[in-house]
């Protein structure tokens, strides 16, 4: 479990990062701020998912994507550059350890940023006039932190896969654009294009649209969310689009970082 | 079983050529140095050893595996330092070698191994803070983890200084003694002089010279280094004696006339000179040294008389040259 070894390193490096520290403050920050946003009058009690809801419509499926991205798009160009790759492949270390590795100990950083930036706000909230779901609320942190997670994969596999820092830096931005503020514009036309399959074609127009649709984990993270706050997680009509959601977000944090690594493979340090 | 085995291994980038067509075999249990100026191809040679970089031709095998395909299990066994490497800033040097252990499933005592490569004040430090010194001696505690069979160490000394270089040398010294097979490089002779059994001068990609340290020095001894005072000789005059067979190399300093050649050579050198109606005034002689001999090797177009004061500009390292190294 060589991997394990590179993800550990990876992790205990990035937690003693000053942006980790800045970015689990500014969690808080937020969610505070959303708080007292949508507070109740005085007197009555609301529930802690409006505060989440609003966050999540707000910030959270634009923002976190973006932390990722930044946070992970050097993972291996940066140390390529450094030299610190040098060490790291020196010890007995495959390359799919240090691209797997790299995912499981960013991602663990981030989401360690995410579960302590939600959960200090959860305390306020339930001291304050607010009401608390357990279940949805860490159900709703969790699923934050696999948005998170997918979004490193990403740009980790990225990474790996870029023969410069500067085309890394170039190509997470890019990817920022496609998943985040154009999604909805090439949605669109695609989904018009839907609109006149060809017999042939093995999918209805609803399932084609459904997948078109989730395959940005940006989407398929806000068809889970709703689901989680409104207590319909797996349950319901939409269980079926909720496990598929599940899956393309897994098939992303699995595949993103293989095909960067089926690149890096064949390449010079 | 050769510990290090290159076969015809050619590495082009482009057009460029940085290694060409080189034969390599590291037996067993010696210390082995890999000389050459800066830009030999050294590093890109080490860096195929390491699966860093693929050669364009030809195989590199590594503790008898092929090291395309056997990367993980020859790393298991081998103990490294990499030329142009960097520390990860916000770790400790401990943490630094207990990421080694880990990652060799090995039982080593971080301290003892932080104490031995001369860090245990240090070794609570992040590394981002270290020296080059320093940063170059925790990678050589990373690369002592696990005992190695083999250790590949690319200018090890570069960034030490006097002390930290015979340091170095000793913790060679030690490690092959244990049984080690060593394969270290440098651009600088005097480290490889005093701990090497063989050899191999790196020029221009290619390897030039392989030998015992003690073939070398029978070659360095049959050498002499003769020194003429003339007057009104150009730079155009030494190609007649350049091209005398015995000679390795002539070069001219306003009226002195250097000349790098085997003894018996001296007398022609002399004669050559007068026919080319030159005036000579003096003439000294000087047994060439060893340092002398690696610089003929690679400097290309006979600039032996040249070498000394160049190789003082030129190599940092100069200073780092132990004097028990020095002939």
């Amino acid at each position: 479990m060589s991997w394990l070894v590179v993800a550990r390193k990876d992790f205990e490096d990035s937690i003693r990062s000053r942006w980790l520290v800045g970015l689990t403050a500014l969690f808080v920050l937020l969610l505070t701020a959303f708080a007292y946003i949508v507070r109740p009058e005085p007197g009555e009690t609301a529930s802690a998912n409006a505060v989440l809801q609003l966050s999540g419509d707000l910030f959270i499926g634009t923002l976190v994507p973006l932390i990722a991205l930044v946070i992970a798009y050097n993972a291996i160009t940066g140390e390529r550059k450094s030299g610190s790759l040098k060490l790291l492949l020196s010890l007995p270390h495959s390359r799919a350890d240090v691209v797997f590795g790299k995912v499981a100990g960013r991602s663990a950083a981030l989401s360690t940023a995410i579960i302590v930036g939600f959960i200090l706000p959860a305390v306020i909230l339930a001291v304050g006039p607010f009401t608390l779901e357990m279940g949805a609320y860490l159900g709703y942190t969790l699923l934050v932190a696999l948005l998170a997670s997918v979004f490193v994969a990403i740009a980790v596999g990225w990474s790996a896969a870029a023969p410069s820092q500067r085309i890394a830096l170039g190509g997470a931005i890019g990817l920022y654009f496609l998943f985040v503020p154009f999604w909805g514009a090439i949605q669109f036309r695609l989904q018009l294009a839907l609109a006149s399959l060809p017999d042939w074609f093995p999918l209805g127009a609803e399932t084609a649209g459904n997948l078109l649709w989730l395959s940005n984990p940006s989407s398929a993270y806000q068809g889970l969310s709703g689901a989680v706050l409104s207590g319909q997680f797996l349950s319901g009509e939409a269980a079926d689009l909720q496990l598929a959601a599940i899956s393309m977000l897994l098939f992303w944090l699995l595949a993103a970082p293989l095909v960067g690594l089926l690149l890096f493979e064949r390449r010079d340090l | 079983m050769p510990a290090i085995k290159l076969s015809n291994v050619t590495k082009r980038y482009g057009d460029i050529t940085a290694v060409r067509d080189i034969d390599l075999t590291v037996e067993s249990g010696e210390i082995y140095g890999f000389l050459g100026p800066n830009g030999a191809g050294k590093s890109t040679t080490i860096n195929m050893l390491l699966d860093f970089v693929r050669p364009t031709e030809g195989t590199v095998e590594v503790l008898g595996q092929s090291v395309a395909d056997a990367g993980v299990s020859i790393r298991e066994r081998t103990g490294v330092l990499p030329e142009g490497f960097d520390v990860y800033s916000r770790l400790s040097g401990r943490k630094h070698i207990e990421f080694a252990i880990d990652s060799k499933k090995a039982a080593d005592d971080p301290d003892e191994i932080l104490s031995r490569v001369g860090l245990s004040e240090a070794a609570d430090r992040n590394a981002g803070g270290y020296s080059k010194g320093m940063r170059q001696r925790l990678a050589l505690g990373m690369a002592l983890v696990d005992e190695p069979e083999l250790l590949i160490l690319d200018e090890p000394s570069s960034g030490l200084d006097p002390g930290g270089a015979k340091e170095m040398r000793d913790i060679v010294t030690a490690e092959a003694d244990r049984g080690a097979t060593v394969f270290f490089s440098s651009h600088v002779l005097g480290q490889v002089e005093a701990v090497c059994d063989r050899v191999g001068i790196l020029h221009e990609g290619e390897l030039v010279v392989e030998d015992s340290m003690e073939g070398l020095r029978t070659s360095a001894d049959s050498e002499e280094t003769l020194i003429l005072t003339v007057s009104g000789a150009t730079d155009d005059d030494l190609d007649a004696v350049r091209a005398l067979e015995g000679v390795s190399g002539a070069a001219i300093d306003g009226t002195v006339v250097t000349v790098a050649c085997e003894s018996a050579t001296k007398t022609t050198v002399i004669s050559t000179l007068g026919e080319a109606g030159i005036e000579i005034l003096d003439i000294e002689t000087d047994s060439t040294s060893l340092e002398e001999l690696f610089l003929s090797y690679t400097e290309g177009e006979g600039t032996v008389g040249e070498t000394a004061p160049t190789a003082e500009q030129t190599e940092p390292d100069k200073t780092a040259k132990p004097p028990e190294g020095a002939q």
